[in-house]
């Protein structure tokens, strides 16, 4: 039962994370702050492996250590930290103070949805999967509120994180394969994401998503 | 299940092409070898897609890698639309890619790029189209749109960037819902068949599918369907389309449009099947029938008002998708064997028109209708294609499209939806006057004293005439394999053998010929 509270926790300091991505200023800093949320996120399944018993976790554990706490941070930090658009400043469409209150309704009402599903695994961790689903939301957001098209790939994923989890939380014996599947998936989204936005900001000179406003109708 | 070698060699195929023409130099003499790199991956694509075709319309279920993958008659439709139009649109790129760099607006590295990706991106939607893991299907409707970013934003312009970017950002957010929606529907199952492994077959899924939470396989069909509905096209979530499809090469936007919509709608349509079975069909199909319904009304009037040619003809994709969607919400038998069949005949009929656009990009330099004037004097024979490409996806017989675009409308009349019917009937006679307006202006018209005559080279244009051909014949006759695949492929998707009565709209004599068929029955009324 502890140690389900420890996943409940660890699970929770996800969502701070998150909030600490969207929020800070500038792309670097928040390819750190990634890096330290992917980190959270490995010692959620260390714990959960631990709990279940399940060989599959620990090894997810390994490849999302690699893949998430060093090789996305260090493609998006690299790439990142030469473009900057001062006069963009943090990007955000809308003041800290309310995208914590919009951060809180949503975990409340992924709370509320988590609480109808039914399954027996997912008895003893509905916090954790409801982070998890808020979690994916709160990327979502994140995509939806930022001017800045680099905070955007932030968004996603804090979104694929979120889903990483609730496979975790739900399915502790998925086979490996499918873990470096994803895994992989996303570190190429990502390269080709820093790639194109690299791209953006030599033609436009800017990285503010308002400006590319060419096609229309 | 039979094991075969089929699924393995049509998938790697192409993979190995786009390696090879990734290594193979971008000057002199390196050109000509990646084109015919480039040709035999779409040809053995083509001859690998109908053979495996040819094995299931035999009544086999082929199977590779431990079930990893597998080709039923659903996955066979939608790998023998990659196999045709790949390869004429394939066909077509080398003598349009040639033009582009010719006219300077491509470089020979950017060449090079574009078919190696061309290979990767066929790649890609193979991939989708035969995978049986579930998270494989997802991985590679992923990779289709990482595959096709580059394309999209190939010619590097302002514009071309800031549609590849809305591509990627909304296709990737849209389909991390469709990796939420698999993931729940992977842990649905493998909690109630308690072995991890076989939970994450499609297969596996739809077999034990009545034993599924049905809160948590409802919440997986909504997390899928806003997914992977939104790289099909549906609306609201269509919003990368036009920019995509309008900036991408035209035989790019042909692939995108034809054949790329239809793969992500083939992994709608497998939840669909898995969600029919857990919870009912009312629940999925309602859902399903408000968002096709909502793409045709949305999608007309924008289609109606573009000046721009791809854009309008985007728009129109839209509009289309929502039309196979609409097949899907009526369900029954009939609902969905038509939906099935117009995600056939679309694409035909699409890469003809997108390739048609390439023909005035080639001709005109420009996309603008209000420019584009007289096609049919100076390029006769693009002008001629153009014109029958317009007249099929308007809805008019003898072409494919009013085919199915009635027998849609049909099933749903007789499961009830007259209103319904009638309402997207009369939206669909916007597009009929939005493409008279393209005929009557662009193709018709006087052409400016300025404008060249000649048409563009036999190489673009006989691709383009086969397409024609097909669009003509299936819009004639429903071919006998079509038939048999569409029936098999129905019955996979209901779950339910029930005979379909298919009628070709022109029969005025009610007089069914039975088609003798393994498995599902299918009764046919044909012209006599």
């Amino acid at each position: 039962m502890f140690d389900f509270q420890l996943i409940n926790g660890l699970a929770g300091l996800l969502i701070v994370t998150s909030l600490l991505v969207i929020l800070s200023r500038g792309p670097a800093n928040s390819a750190r702050f990634y890096a330290l949320q992917s980190f959270i996120l490995v010692l959620t399944f260390l714990a959960l492996a631990k709990e279940t018993g399940s060989r599959e976790l620990y090894l997810w554990s390994a490849s999302a250590f690699v893949t998430k706490v060093i090789l996305v941070p260090a493609i998006m930090y690299r790439a990142f930290s030469k473009l900057d658009d001062p006069r963009l400043g943090s990007g955000e469409t809308m003041s800290p103070a309310v995208s914590v209150i919009l951060a809180a309704g949503v975990v409340i009402l992924c709370f509320w949805v988590v609480s109808g599903v039914a399954l027996p695994a997912a008895e003893a961790i509905k916090p954790a999967l409801a982070v998890s689903l808020a979690h994916f939301f709160l990327g979502l957001a994140c995509i939806v509120t930022q001017r800045n098209i680099l905070k955007q790939v932030f968004g996603y994923c804090l979104m694929e994180n979120g889903s990483h989890l609730t496979l975790a939380l739900l399915a502790a014996k998925a086979p490996e394969l499918v873990e470096v599947g994803i895994a992989t998936d996303a570190i190429f989204a990502v390269a080709i994401m820093a790639m194109l936005g690299t791209r953006i900001f030599l033609t436009f000179h800017s990285l503010d998503a308002r400006k590319l406003t060419t096609l229309k109708g | 299940m039979v094991f075969s070698n089929l699924p393995l060699l049509i998938l790697f195929g192409p993979l190995l092409a786009a390696l090879a023409i990734l290594l193979v130099p971008s000057r002199g003499f390196g050109l000509r070898l990646i084109e015919l790199i480039h040709t035999v991956s779409i040809a053995a694509v083509a001859v690998l897609a109908l053979a495996i075709a040819s094995d299931v319309v035999d009544g086999a279920h082929l199977t590779a890698f431990d079930d990893w993958f597998a080709v039923d008659a659903l996955g066979a439709i939608f790998v023998s639309v990659i196999g045709v139009v790949g390869f004429l649109t394939g066909l077509y790129s080398l003598s349009y890619i040639r033009h582009e760099l010719r006219d300077g607006e491509l470089d020979p590295a950017k060449v090079k790029s574009y078919y190696g990706f061309f290979s990767l991106f066929l790649f890609t939607m193979v991939l989708a189209t035969i995978a049986n893991n579930i998270v494989l299907m997802w991985v590679a409707i992923e990779a289709t749109t990482l595959g096709s970013a580059f394309l999209v934003g190939c010619y590097g312009r302002k514009s071309s960037l800031e549609a590849a970017w809305k591509y990627v950002i909304i296709c990737t957010v849209g389909v991390a819902f469709g990796l939420y929606g698999t993931v729940l529907a992977y842990a649905n199952a493998s909690d109630v068949l308690g072995n991890a492994d076989s939970a994450i077959l499609w297969t596996t899924l739809a077999a034990h599918a009545t034993a599924l939470d049905p809160m948590l396989a409802k919440l997986s069909f909504v997390f899928v369907l806003i997914g992977f509905g939104t790289k099909a096209g549906l609306f609201p979530m269509s919003a990368w389309l036009p920019d995509a499809h309008s900036e991408a090469p035209s035989p790019v936007s042909a692939l995108l449009s034809g054949v790329l919509l239809k793969c992500a709608l083939l992994v709608v349509i497998r939840y669909y099947a898995i969600t029919v079975r857990a919870v009912g069909p009312e629940f999925p199909q309602m859902i399903v029938l408000i968002l096709g319904t909502l793409s045709i009304l949305v999608a007309a009037p924008l289609f109606f008002v573009q000046k721009d040619l791809k854009r309008k003809l985007a728009y129109s994709s839209i509009e289309h998708v929502g039309l196979i969607a609409v097949g899907l919400g009526v369900g029954g038998p009939l609902g969905v064997a038509a939906a099935l069949l117009h995600a056939i005949n679309h694409s035909l009929a699409k890469a003809l028109m997108f390739c048609g656009s390439g023909n005035v990009l080639m001709k005109f330099h420009t996309r603008d209708l209000d420019r584009v004037k007289g096609l049919m004097r100076v390029a006769p024979v693009s002008g001629v294609l153009l014109l029958f490409g317009c007249l099929a996806l308007a809805g008019l017989p003898p072409f494919n499209v009013f085919v199915s675009e009635f027998m849609v409308f049909t099933a749903g009349m007789k499961a009830g939806y007259l209103w319904l019917m009638l309402l997207c009937a009369l939206f669909f006679t916007i597009t009929v006057a939005g493409f008279i307006q393209i005929v009557a202006g662009s193709v018709l018209g006087k052409a400016a004293d300025a404008t060249p005559e000649g048409d563009v080279g036999v190489a673009a244009l006989a691709p383009m005439g086969i397409l024609l051909v097909l669009v003509i014949v299936t819009g004639v006759t429903i071919p006998g394999p079509i038939l048999r695949l569409v029936g098999d492929a129905t019955a996979i998707v209901t779950g339910d053998s029930t005979p379909v009565a298919f009628a070709m709209p022109w029969a005025t004599q009610a007089a069914p010929a039975e088609v003798a068929l393994a498995g599902p029955q299918l009764h046919t009324e044909t012209k006599r």
